[in-house]
């Protein structure tokens, strides 16, 4: 099977499945939790939660910044038309180009660092319960190597709760 | 889940999924109007732009104050949206869709208006920096090209920051509809499944957006002021003009989102979740605006009397006792002096208080972009060349028409989309538990395994 | 060899003709706007004779000022402009682009002299009046920002002509349009970098004063005051 997974109704009994799934010796990044909200009070909704996307997004800002001084810079001298007794290299009207494009390009990283590490679009058919929609918790596993009874107990589901995909 | 949770999301959802013929009814009447605004604005294109009322000295009026109010109005969803959800204020959640939604409408009609405004506007992509076989680049130096790059970058990000937290609700209505309806959600979703690393980027992202959208709201409507500050015209050249342009857009903006959702509530019957304490706490908000409004306009008065400058002075007479008196003072009772009572009494501060008070400060507000513009050109420094500006009816139509499109914009929003957000109001209404220890994670699980084996 | 043209305007001599008003015109293909839209203030005058009263009848005292484009060294419309339309040359002009204009008219109202004009229409001229449109001027189409230029046509085909005959231009040959036709030569037009030129020589005088100079906008027109 592709995927086994069950729904629980509440935070508290997804979280203690698991619980029991890490005790029955699954790794902690095979097991997936979909749920349709966000559960950061408890263990289970916090893990995975550090990230590379704050620094991304600074990274992304310094890259705004150096195009926005090159383009200012570079259009300015490659035609350098005097205005208003102004500098050809105008530092101070350089400097509001440079800050919007700082922002936009932090905020375009931003997003697509959301859309690489969230994986969206998703592309290839995942695991995934509708019924999630309806509020419940959705813990499973994609290709379970544990057979489906080991599975049923460190769900401690009732028999038929514990769904499969081919 | 419970049974609040599945009323959250019906009630949130029906706007969605049930339609009533008055909806058919706004939305033609909107239509036509917003078609009337189109043709005239192509009729304006095609006879010249002499059919506007403009004329020598006066050469920005009607459009111009449109484009500084609708940029105003945009400061409504970045204000509630990122500033609250920064400081982590609980009674946000209903509100920040219904704000951001404000936000990019707005931006959208605003950012029109300096392509309607131009004497030839099928030029209007000479403002952007690409490498063409003229030879020349757009002039880093004009406003006009700070304007450009502050409200691409506003634009971008509000729309982003608007689409982002609509991703998970926009997955509940691909499971909730079938159909066309299931296909089209579906392609808008991205896929979304609601993965713990899901939630965890989407949260990061959306506080990277919040702490990154507020410099540049506050950025976007400095640079529109700097539109008339970096002019030598009498009270246009003015240091106050950034941060009085700021908090006039933030006073406009939460003027228009109390409005927009006094709207909202009686018409979707959103009664159970856009409470009065949520009007009352906005139009707080609103009042502390007013008195800022109150006061940037008290300072700079004070300054140009003070300081008695023969060109200033001329434009202050026409607008506090002149041609421009009547406006002048309909702007300030409706900013100030209506607003402030029914504000600061906790008697008149309920929803249709609110709204009143709202309705007021955006005449007031639309007054303030008015006078601070046509007074100031038409009398300018040399007396032979003052001059007086009607508006003519093409500037009349397409400036009611911004209003139907807004309107109608918003309409269609609230139609297609769940206008309060459903995951963070869920979110909002679990109090958060304390993480729990690993013992009281284990006496609970024998507690769970035997309740299930029974 | 470089020049830096300016212009002295003596308001002695200025008798409010207008001659000058019609010469520009003639040269430089001004349209007429008609009657009912000059009412409204869309008329376009690069030059205009500013008229003031003091005093009351049978005292009173009219004064005559030209105006026109001060081609001002930190000229304020200059920066202002996102094409770049409206930009400095090297022998000092405030050079108007008509093709670079996308009518934005801000350079207009940054102005405070007021000297910058736009097109509300196309112009037109009824026949068989577009047989006197000068061939060296471009007609501007709608939605375009125009002012004095200093007919620079003229100054183009004089440094032209005197390139080909390998002589400088002589202070006094070249006018422009304005200048050339005031009976009571009260417009001066010339090189003010030629320390010898009329032009140079009365904006030294003592008379001198710039408009609205205080502005910081260095405008390279001096006007000579009244004397009586």
């Amino acid at each position: 099977m592709s995927a086994a997974y069950a729904l629980f109704s509440d935070p508290e009994s997804a979280q203690a499945a698991v619980d029991r799934l890490r005790a029955a010796g699954v790794a902690d990044r095979e097991i997936t939790v979909i749920s349709s909200e966000p559960f950061e009070a408890h263990e289970f909704g916090s893990r995975d939660k550090a990230t590379w996307m704050f620094r991304i997004a600074g990274a992304g800002g310094a890259v705004g910044l150096a195009f926005a001084y090159w383009l200012t810079r570079m259009t300015e001298q490659a035609w350098p038309l005097p205005t208003g007794g102004m500098p050809i290299v105008a530092t101070w009207p350089n400097l509001i180009i440079m800050f919007e494009l700082t922002m936009l390009f932090a905020v375009l990283s931003t997003v697509g660092t959301l859309l690489v590490t969230a994986r969206i679009p998703r592309r290839r058919p995942a695991l995934y319960d509708p019924a999630v929609s309806d509020g419940r918790i959705l813990v499973g596993l994609e290709n379970p190597t544990m057979p489906l009874d080991a599975l049923e107990r460190a769900f401690a589901a009732r028999p038929g709760q514990v769904k499969t995909l081919p | 889940m419970s049974e609040a949770d599945r009323r959250i999301t019906d009630d949130l959802l029906r706007p969605l999924l049930s339609t009533s013929a008055r909806f058919w009814v706004l939305v033609v009447f909107l239509g036509a109007i917003v078609a009337t605004g189109l043709g005239t604005w192509v009729y304006q294109i095609y006879h010249g732009f002499g059919m506007t009322g403009i004329r020598w000295p006066i050469f920005w009026a009607f459009y111009v104050t449109n484009f500084v109010f609708w940029i105003g109005i945009s400061h409504a969803g970045t204000l509630i949206s990122a500033i609250l959800r920064l400081v982590n204020a609980r009674w946000r959640r209903p509100v920040t869709r219904c704000a951001e939604a404000i936000t990019v409408f707005a931006l959208m009609i605003g950012a029109m208006f300096p392509i309607i405004h131009l004497g030839r506007p099928w030029l209007f992509f000479w403002l952007v920096p690409y490498p063409n076989q003229r030879g020349i680049w757009p002039n880093f130096r004009s406003p006009l090209v700070w304007d450009f790059f502050a409200i691409t970058a506003y634009l971008t990000g509000s729309v982003l920051f608007l689409f982002l937290p609509m991703i998970p609700d926009l997955a509940l209505v691909r499971d909730r509809t079938t159909g066309w309806r299931h296909r089209c959600y579906g392609v808008f979703a991205l896929g979304w499944r609601g993965t713990t690393t899901q939630w965890n980027r989407l949260e990061a992202a959306m506080e990277i957006m919040a702490i990154a959208i507020l410099p540049v709201a506050v950025s976007v409507h400095t640079i529109v002021s700097f539109d008339f500050s970096m002019a030598p015209v009498p009270m246009w050249h003015s240091t106050i003009f950034g941060p009085y342009f700021v908090a006039g857009a933030i006073f406009s903006g939460i003027a228009a989102l109390i409005i927009a959702m006094a709207f909202l509530r009686t018409f979707l019957h959103l009664e159970e979740y856009l409470h009065p304490v949520h009007f009352q706490n906005l139009g707080k908000l609103l009042l502390m605006m007013s008195l800022l409004w109150a006061y940037f306009v008290f300072a700079e008065r004070l300054t140009v009397w003070y300081g008695n400058e023969p060109s200033e002075m001329a434009v202050f007479r026409v607008t506090q006792r002149g041609a421009f008196a009547p406006l002048y003072w309909t702007m300030v009772v409706c900013n100030f002096v209506i607003p402030f009572p029914i504000l600061a009494l906790k008697k008149t501060r309920t929803i249709a208080g609110c709204v009143v008070a709202s309705a007021c400060v955006l005449v007031g507000m639309w007054l303030e972009r008015f006078l601070i513009i046509v007074p100031s050109l038409g009398h300018k420094y040399l007396p032979y060349s003052w001059g007086v500006y009607r508006p003519r009816p093409v500037e009349i139509i397409i400036t009611i028409s911004t209003f139907a499109a807004m309107s109608l914009l918003y309409v269609l929003f609230a139609k297609l989309v769940p206008i309060i957000s459903v995951w963070e109001l869920k979110v909002g209404s679990h109090p958060a538990h304390r993480p729990q220890t690993v013992e009281e994670r284990d006496s609970e699980q024998a507690l769970f395994v035997a309740r299930t084996e029974s | 060899m470089a020049h830096r043209w300016g212009m002295a305007v003596d308001l002695d001599r200025c008798t409010g003709c207008e001659a000058c008003v019609t010469a520009c015109r003639a040269e430089n293909n001004i349209p007429t706007v008609g009657a009912a839209q000059a009412a409204t203030g869309r008329a376009i005058n690069w030059i205009r004779v500013e008229r003031y009263w003091e005093g009351e009848f049978p005292d009173a005292r009219l004064t005559f000022r030209p105006v026109l484009c001060q081609q001002c060294d930190a000229a304020p419309c200059e920066p202002v402009c996102p094409t770049y339309a409206s930009h400095h040359t090297e022998e000092g002009l405030n050079a108007q682009v008509y093709n670079r204009c996308i009518g934005t008219r801000y350079c207009a109202n940054a102005c405070p002299y007021n000297v910058r004009f736009f097109n509300f229409f196309n112009p037109q001229w009824d026949k068989p009046l577009q047989l006197q449109l000068n061939p060296d001027v471009s007609v501007r189409e709608v939605g375009v920002m125009e002012k004095c230029t200093f007919c620079v046509q003229r100054i183009s085909a004089a440094e032209t002509q005197a390139r080909a005959d390998g002589k400088p231009i002589k202070d006094g040959d070249l006018k422009t349009a304005c200048a050339q036709s005031c009976p009571a030569t009260a417009l001066v037009f010339g090189d003010l970098d030629d320390p010898d030129s009329a032009v140079s020589r009365l904006s030294r005088s003592p008379r001198g004063s710039q408009l609205l100079g205080d502005l910081g906008t260095k405008p390279k027109i001096t006007y000579l005051a009244r004397q009586s």
